[in-house]
């Protein structure tokens, strides 16, 4: 392989994980746009998906050993579990919301951050106790289907966690921009008083954001097992953390900026494996969530976050 | 307080108890704990649980260093087992196997010194062997840990509390990774091969418990003292007026840059002094001993015991290690014997001690929505008022004194105090000063009104360097301060409150008032941590001058020395703002709407306290908009309406200004 086609064959690996991370870090920034606050949670909210769509796959008959689908009954599959995990994993962010954050929103200082380290511990722990400390294989249904472009391959399980993750975005954005609850959702980030005496129903907007940011941490999840073709309870936190990098990279609170970052992220760390050994590319993102926090915390494209006095 | 009075009587012992003063209460109090702490391995307890007892010393250093930062500072650090693992591995590399350097005469002096040994090696050149003195690496563990400490929190000092907390996970997710990944250092994950245990006079501490059990408790006591000191200390009090309000604080002349780098550098200390402890006594350290989970199982700790809290940190931080090290372990024993007992095959295995996180997690979700002080919270000792003192008359026409005033009559010094000349600032498209020219003469009253919006507050916020102008100059008696930052302004004798009250709502009147005095006092953290005869002088002097100052309010702030302020009334909260700001002997006094909320004999009241200020040669800027007020007591009145000086004079020139008129009345329709 030339160089040049181990770069091709990175920025194809980089940017099926980026729509992971984008997904992921869609969720972070909503949460953060809406209610500024750093939700942690989100990170075990992602991995409990994992093993929501491991276990429906699981109920379906579908274990680590099953074979690959084709056709009708690939794509049915394929719906169904994200549409499950999707709503499973939103709904526990909504509980997550309504018994532990509404209680503290609105509370000054570090209690609501601290509160979602609590709550992903709990869950991560929960997991743990219940389900093993053991790495699950996660069924392969998808075909191991190969393209070459030059000398770089590409998976059918890459082409569609592309095409599902755009899918997904597009629907997002619609949502965000031409409909009456993304209108709300935008007025109550830019000021939630605001927004309340306009008659925005302000505690709904935030259950639905977290509905919204929880499913699309589901669909994540999904990528992760299918693509990584397991999980574990602590897959989280650093999954977790590059995807709240990604977010941070992007501009936190800016939608369209989490995709990109996202994107970035991705690439970086399948372009950065390639550079420099594995790793190192902890300390690398690391690096780059700190400069950016400090230098720009904008983020890269500078758009101001709603900032509440 | 009439439960525990009655309580109090019916107990004669604790009625003498509580007859001790507290000072000396406290005293007996830890030299009781001190000896039971000290008794204690020798109580025939199991050895395993001195052991228990010595690493749970190591948490409870952990926590009392996180509750620098966290609780006193208020500045959220994730990744405080970083520096843990700083203190480790630095006396972990200065005392082991692990690095290995040639030989060269330059390592003579410190053989000579016993710190290292040349070591022969068959058919290779000689190598030499660290075995630094553990007493000396503490000192330097903890010295390197606060250069950290301030080399991490450095890049966090402009960011705001939740991004702060992130970098702070940064940095210490970092640390461990480059443990595992720097091998030549640390030996990576297999762990640095065969720390040297501490030795005293020739005694080698070994791999008993006991001796670390008496060297974890110095090391505690140590940590307390310092802790308690520094709390109750000027050190203490600026870092928690920075967590109570940042701006406000900078307002005060507390320098939020110094303070909180100072915070990040004793409590990374205090880790690092909790990791050279916990690598000698366990001979050996991996970077999986220094992951977030020991972070946050730190953070767990001081947040369970209350944040700023020292005797609830020690509490959390004792009994959550003894529940890893012990508790849980011996439940689980109970509890398989129950499952056995009953036939339940889940409860005969269950492992309690795998529950840990999950308790932790619960731990601080339950804190925080329901207790978010803690269980052990500050203790705030609130004497109660008498109903004399609770109904407090407005008093009027009482003389005031305040024995560092230096009464000027009015119009003596030939030269203004402040001078503005062409002062502009813009958000955005909208001016809210432009070029404002203004002149305030010595031991006048000057007020400046104008209507909602006109730039009144935005001068007071720039006069005080709180906001950035973009032109002009200030100058205060003929030197230049526009550029200075607001603590320097301060400590040269501009005072303000504003107009949202900005007190530092968890401190007592009393602690609000002397971080009035920061700037004339000089302790710096080793005079409060050793209170010399010069800093228990400056206290004493401190506390003299606040009372002095809350004088002037008669009976409504003395009171109510010990309340915190939240609790205060309105009007008594605008009075503590006021009495904050002349702590700090201004020379100009600038007051923003001081009346607001107040009733018409509080008013009063108030503006007499104003026109005495005068008489003690403190010229005051007021911005008011209860014009009646503003006509009494001004000598002069300026008037601003969209940042542009539209008037100036005297009360009765300005109120039939034409213009003035205009901008309040709106424009009147003329006859063309």
């Amino acid at each position: 392989m030339s160089v040049f086609d181990v770069f091709l064959q990175q920025l194809v690996n980089g940017i099926a994980l980026g729509m992971m991370y984008a997904l992921l870090a869609l969720g972070f920034t909503m949460v953060y746009g809406i209610i500024e606050l750093i939700n942690f949670a989100h990170f075990s909210v992602f991995m409990t998906g994992t093993f929501f769509g491991l276990l429906l796959l699981n109920a379906l008959g579908y274990t680590g050993s099953s074979g690959a689908l084709t056709g009708l009954a690939l794509v049915g599959t394929l719906l169904l579990v994200f549409v499950v995990t999707m709503v499973a994993t939103g709904c526990l962010g909504v509980v997550i919301e309504r018994v532990c954050l509404r209680p503290v929103r609105g509370v000054s200082g570090t209690a609501p951050m601290i509160t979602t380290i609590g709550v992903a511990f709990i869950l991560i722990n929960t997991i743990l106790l219940t389900l093993g400390p053991q790495t699950k294989p996660f069924p392969k249904i998808i075909p191991d289907r190969r393209w070459l472009i030059g000398q770089a391959e590409i998976s059918l399980s890459q082409v569609l966690l592309v095409v599902v993750g755009l899918v997904l975005m597009m629907g997002l954005n619609y949502l965000v921009r031409h409909t009456a609850l993304g209108k709300a959702m935008r007025a109550t980030a830019q000021d939630m008083d605001a927004a309340k005496m306009m008659g925005v129903d302000v505690d709904r907007v935030i259950i639905l954001t977290f509905f919204l940011g929880s499913a699309l941490a589901g669909a994540g999840s999904l990528f992760f097992g299918f693509y990584y073709g397991f999980t574990a309870f602590y897959i989280g936190y650093q999954t977790g953390l590059r995807a709240f990098t990604s977010a941070v990279l992007g501009g936190i609170g800016n939608i369209p900026g989490a995709v990109v970052g996202g994107l970035l992220i991705g690439l970086i760390q399948s372009l950065g494996g390639q550079l420099l050994e594995v790793k190192w590319t902890d300390v690398i993102i690391f690096s780059i969530l700190i400069i950016v926090l400090v230098f720009r915390p904008a983020g890269l494209f500078g758009v101001q976050t709603p900032q509440k006095a | 307080m009439d439960t525990e009075t009655s309580w109090a009587a019916t107990s004669p012992a604790l009625a003498r108890w509580r007859a001790i003063p507290l000072g000396r209460r406290r005293q007996l109090l830890s030299v009781v704990l001190l000896a039971l702490a000290l008794a204690f391995p020798f109580t025939g307890v199991n050895p395993s649980h001195v052991d228990a007892a010595a690493n749970a010393y190591t948490y409870v250093l952990l926590a009392l260093g996180l509750n620098i930062v966290v609780g006193f500072a208020g500045l959220l650090d994730l990744g405080y087992a970083a520096f843990f693992a700083i203190g480790a591995y630095t006396y972990g590399a200065a005392a082991s196997f692990q690095l290995k350097p040639a030989w060269s005469e330059a390592w003579a002096p410190l053989v000579w010194l016993g710190q290292v040994s040349r070591v022969p090696v068959d058919g290779q050149p000689d190598i030499v062997q660290l075995h630094f003195s553990f007493w000396f690496m503490l000192l330097v563990g903890a010295l390197i840990c606060a250069v950290f400490g301030v080399l991490f929190g450095a890049p966090t000092l402009r960011l705001r509390g939740d991004y702060l907390a992130i970098v702070t996970l940064g940095f210490g997710e970092i640390v461990p990774v480059l443990a595992l990944n720097l091998e030549g250092l640390t030996n990576g994950a297999m762990g640095l091969p065969g720390v040297r245990t501490p030795r005293l006079f020739g005694f080698d501490f070994g791999f008993s418990p006991l001796p670390y059990y008496f060297l974890g408790l110095g090391l505690v006591a140590l940590a307390v003292v310092v802790s308690l000191r520094l709390q109750e200390s000027r050190v203490g009090r600026a870092w928690m007026a920075i967590r109570e309000d940042e701006l406000a604080a900078g307002a005060m002349g507390v320098s939020h840059v110094h303070y909180k780098l100072l915070a990040f550098a004793m409590g990374a200390a205090v880790g690092g002094l909790a990791g050279v402890f916990y690598v000698a006594k366990l001979t050996t350290a991996t970077p999986d001993m220094f992951r977030f989970p020991v972070s946050v199982m730190i953070l767990v700790m001081v947040v369970l015991g209350g944040m700023g809290s020292v005797r609830g940190v020690v509490i959390a931080a004792l009994v959550l290690s003894f529940l890893q090290s012990t508790i849980l372990q011996e439940l689980t024993g109970y509890v398989n014997a129950l499952g056995r007992q009953i036939g339940s095959g889940w409860l005969a295995k269950l492992q309690l001690i795998n529950s840990l996180e999950l308790i932790f997690g619960v731990i601080l979700v339950l804190m925080m929505l329901f207790r978010r002080e803690g269980l052990f919270p500050s203790v705030r000792r609130v004497s109660a008022l008498t109903r004399e003192q609770q109904a407090a008359l407005p008093s009027r026409g009482t003389t005031v004194t305040l024995s560092w005033a230096d009464p000027k009559p009015a119009g003596a010094s030939p030269r203004p105090l402040l001078e503005i000349e062409g002062l502009t600032k813009r958000f955005g498209g909208v001016a809210a000063a432009d070029s404002i020219d203004l002149t305030v003469r010595a031991g006048e009253i000057l007020s400046v009104i104008g209507p909602n919006g006109s730039g009144k507050t935005t001068l007071f916020n720039l006069i005080t360097g709180l906001a950035p102008r973009d032109a002009g100059v200030i100058r205060l008696e003929g030197e230049v301060i526009s550029g200075l930052r607001a603590h320097e302004i301060v400590q040269r004798g501009v005072a303000r409150t504003f107009q949202n009250i900005r007190l530092f709502n968890n401190l007592s009147v009393l602690e609000n008032m002397l971080v009035g005095e920061h700037t004339r006092l000089r302790a710096g953290p080793l005079g409060a941590i050793f209170r010399p005869p010069r800093v228990r002088e400056e206290e004493r002097r401190a506390v003299e001058s606040a009372l002095e100052v809350l004088d002037l309010f008669g009976n409504r702030l003395i009171p109510r020395l010990d309340h915190p302020v939240y609790g205060l009334s309105y009007a008594n909260r605008r009075r503590t703002e006021i009495a904050r700001a002349i702590m700090t002997r201004p020379k100009l006094l600038l007051l923003d709407e001081p009346a607001a909320g107040m009733n018409p004999a509080e008013t009063l009241e108030l503006m007499d306290l104003v026109k005495a200020l005068r008489t003690l040669g403190i010229t005051i800027v007021l911005i008011e908009h209860k014009l009646d007020v503003v006509m009494d007591v001004s000598d002069r009145v300026v008037v601003l309406d969209h940042g542009v000086k539209i008037a100036e004079g005297k009360p009765v020139q300005v109120r039939n200004d034409e213009k003035v008129i205009e901008a309040y009345l709106g424009r009147r329709r003329r006859a063309a």
